[in-house]
């Protein structure tokens, strides 16, 4: 039996529970885990305060039920089990996170899986800016796992990123994979623009319709049918990501670029377009 | 408090500037300075320490660090990363809160230094035109009294006086420079070099007889005049030399010639440990250590005194007047890069680095910053410093300390570094450990001999009564980073690592005279070329919290 948290405050003040994880808590008592310190603005409030605690931690398995899009850092630092938001989640869900899995069913704020080393995200709505993005400072972003999100996201997404996939079902916004180092981000949406702006290495998929300019410092490379694309939409999909059937018979345009950094990433963008 | 009297009885006292070492005796303290034990049995203190069996040195002096003004906070805006990631200050009922990270807060920064028993510190590298916001900053720093250099190595007037031979007009603008901007001392920064780099792309000097594009003046007259007006001037301490080609293989004859360019007259040589090195120009293969020759040369000219810079594995931010270092450092490390240009007066560099133990050329850097404790003969001209946050963290003064007392331990580290280190240079061979003596004279008794402050780094009567206690232990280290007690002014600051009291600390600076006439010609200089106007130049008083102006030698 998984350990049940709901949410029970109203406020508009921002509520914290960083360091709350399955691997953090999976040896306590119930009364020790209703004690948890969180923050509520500045003040700090055992977590009993704001929610209901039930079940047990033992299995590694936490479920928080009611609408936390206030409660923020949720499963930041998580090494390894599990959290399921039944609802929306806020700011920072699976910061720094190094593994286990975060399933999120309704939609999640900034910051998803910032700087994150392993595991995965799976946001069944949508999301905010700068999703597995570095930090502001930081020289690496997101290091490692997989962030899924189904719907839309916002500006930034990948940013410095160098190591691991981001999938967005939905649109992205502006300065996708920004100065990205390595990985990959795929959109199966409209992106907005600038696309992989200052990106060094690493995979940039546009499948949207209609599709995005890119920056004239990207080069046309080739038109072609990438081997590695059947076998991500396939892993897509068995993690339970949809993936358009149709794209799957499609031909891609690839890109080299961004020629004002060193220019060995690439975009692969769809080549049919309605516009 | 007026009439309180402080005993701090039976501690083990090293004030090697009064010839006490490890002498156990009392010390009477009252209206925040040392005074004479009171003649009259009746007399009784209001508060007696027992200091039995601990050791009482002065409080402790930095001379060269960086901790405020324009570089300082942008580097601290610069590294965010590095303060989320590190420790945080809480508030409590004395002291604010703060971030740390490689160059920490104002306030932290304060608290630290008196964590460690430090309680005076000196900025090394203020633009004058900046010199308002370092003292709003020194405002916000506590526990410390605090002075600034000027950056004058690469000021037009400077530059321009000198070309047109008029060391009467010098001395008035240095004078001036010091009285208007509240500062302590000259500071040269690649003198002449950061004039051309910011006039030329890529620019710089390479050697003392290059000439400075437009002024027509070398480095080396630069340093001779200023070095020279500075004795003209009686200034306590006359002139903080950063020489050319900092880092630099091969960089070592600059050096030299810098010592020689001096011609007799005194002058402080700062961070010498980045300007002692062997090898073909451009190439680290060759790299190597030279501080003997330089040492022998310090040993047998008592007119130099230096610091050392001292270099400590790990990450941290260098910042710099010296404008193309900058960007050459920035190439080095591919990482962030802020470059300043201050009008006509100096430049800026700043960029994040990382020491590590098993690069050859790193490891050389920490090996020759031991070597130069370790070989200049008298410990009354060699100062410690990691030249704050270049070389390393101040925090790491304890550490050095180490170093330097246990030869044991030195050697330890020595064999974790990249194994050439041995072969180029002498550290291994170098079996001097210094002794408790030693350590007063280089963290306090000999900076503020080498500054012209009359009332610190000793313990005699009169003395400022800023005193550090600490609880002795087999580790230096261990003794070093953890006082028992810190006196600022007579007032317990810290206890055992517990701050008691966040005191402001006083603002030191000199004020020479100056020919009124002569400043007509500056006044007319710079309302034809600044950006603000003449009047609005001078820092005035209520910039100023508790100033103290340090006489003239």
């Amino acid at each position: 039996m998984a350990l049940s948290l709901t949410y029970k405050a109203a406020t508009s003040v921002p509520v914290e529970i960083e360091g709350l994880t399955p691997d953090a808590i999976r040896a306590q008592p119930l009364g020790d885990i209703e004690r948890f310190t969180i923050f509520h603005g500045n003040e700090k409030l055992p977590l009993a305060e704001m929610f209901d605690v039930s079940g047990d931690a033992s299995d590694g398995r936490i479920d928080m039920h009611g609408d936390l899009s206030g409660v923020h850092w949720i499963g930041a630092h998580m090494q390894t089990g599990e959290i399921r938001v039944h609802g929306n989640a806020g700011r920072h869900v699976g910061s720094e996170m190094r593994g286990g899995r975060i399933d999120v069913d309704g939609d999640a704020s900034d910051w998803v899986g910032g700087e994150m080393r392993g595991g995965a995200i799976h946001v069944r709505g949508r999301a905010g800016h700068l999703i597995g993005a570095a930090y502001r400072g930081s020289a690496r972003g997101m290091r490692g796992g997989v962030i899924l999100i189904n719907g839309d996201v916002g500006n930034e997404i990948g940013h410095t990123m160098r190591r691991g996939m981001i999938a967005v079902g939905g649109n992205a916004g502006d300065m996708t994979a920004f100065n990205m180092i390595a990985g990959s981000v795929l959109i199966f949406g409209q992106c907005g623009i600038r696309p992989g702006a200052g990106m060094r290495r690493g995979t940039v998929g546009l499948f949207g319709n209609p599709r995005t300019e890119l920056l004239p410092s990207f080069r046309f490379a080739c038109r072609t049918r990438p081997q590695v694309l059947p076998l991500m939409f396939r892993r897509l999909r068995a993690w339970g990501f949809e993936v358009p059937e149709t794209l799957d018979g499609e031909q891609f345009d690839l890109f080299n670029g961004d020629l004002v950094a060193i220019g060995r990433g690439e975009v692969i963008r769809r080549h049919a377009s309605d516009n | 408090m007026a009439d309180s009297l402080l005993k701090i009885a039976g501690g083990t006292i090293y004030d090697p500037a009064n010839g006490v070492s490890g002498q156990v005796a009392d010390l009477w303290v009252s209206g925040g300075r040392i005074v004479a034990p009171p003649t009259d049995p009746e007399v009784r203190p209001s508060r007696v320490i027992d200091a039995s069996g601990l050791v009482v040195m002065p409080g402790g002096i930095d001379m060269h660090c960086h901790i405020a003004g324009p570089k300082v906070n942008i580097a601290r805006k610069m590294r965010p990363e590095e303060k989320r990631r590190d420790e945080v200050i809480p508030r409590t009922t004395v002291t604010h809160s703060g971030t740390m990270g490689s160059v920490p807060s104002t306030f932290a920064t304060g608290y630290k230094y008196a964590g460690l028993g430090y309680t005076t510190a000196f900025d090394a590298a203020i633009p004058p035109l900046a010199a308002r916001h370092a003292h709003e900053e020194f405002d916000d720093t506590p526990c410390l009294d605090k002075g600034f250099y000027l950056l004058m190595g690469n000021n037009h007037y400077v530059m321009r006086s000198i070309q047109e031979n008029e060391p009467q007009k010098l001395d008035t603008f240095i004078a001036w420079l010091l009285s208007s901007a509240k500062g302590f001392a000259p500071k040269l920064v690649n003198p002449g070099g950061v004039e051309v780099w910011k006039t030329r792309q890529g620019g710089n000097v390479h050697g003392l007889d290059d000439l400075v594009d437009y002024f027509e003046v070398t480095p080396r007259q630069i340093i001779a005049q200023v070095a020279q007006s500075a004795g003209r001037l009686n200034l306590p301490h006359p002139v903080h030399i950063h020489c050319n080609n900092l880092g630099m293989p091969g960089n070592w004859t600059t050096t030299l010639e810098t010592m020689k360019a001096l011609e007799g007259h005194r002058g402080h040589l700062t961070h010498i440990q980045f300007h002692s090195y062997g090898g073909g120009e451009g190439d680290e293969n060759t790299f190597n250590s030279k501080v003997t020759e330089l040492a022998e040369y310090v040993n047998t000219h008592e007119n130099i005194t230096i610091d050392v810079g001292q270099v400590l594995f790990g990450e941290t931010t260098s910042m710099t007047g010296d404008g193309p270092l900058g960007y050459f450092l920035s190439n080095v490390y591919g990482g962030k890069w802020f470059s300043g240009d201050t009008e006509m007066e100096s430049g800026c560099g700043i960029t994040p680095i990382k020491y590590k133990n098993k690069s050859l050329v790193h490891g050389l850097q920490w090996a020759i910053g031991l070597e130069w404790y370790l070989q200049v003969e008298d410990p009354w001209r060699v100062v410690m410093s990691t030249d704050h946050p270049n070389g390393g963290s101040f925090l790491a003064y304890p550490q050095i300390v180490r170093f330097l007392m246990d030869r044991t331990y030195r050697q330890d580290v020595l064999k974790t570094c990249h194994p050439r280190i041995r072969d180029r240079s002498s550290l291994a061979d170098l079996d001097r450990e210094y002794t408790l003596e030693e350590i007063a004279i280089i963290t306090r008794a000999g900076p503020a001999r080498i500054l012209g402050l009359k009332n610190k780094g000793h313990l005699g009567v009169g003395a400022d009564a800023d005193i550090t206690i600490y609880t002795p232990h087999e580790n230096k280290e261990t003794m070093f980073e953890l006082p028992r007690m810190v006196f600022k002014s007579g007032n317990l600051i810290v206890e055992q690592g517990e701050m008691r009291e966040a005191p402001m600390g006083r603002t030191l600076h000199v004020q020479p005279n100056y020919d009124n006439e002569l400043e007509k010609d500056i006044q007319e200089w710079f309302e034809s070329y600044y950006s603000i106007r003449y009047r609005n130049y001078p820092v005035s008083e209520s910039y100023m919290h508790e100033p103290e102006v340090v006489p003239s030698n």
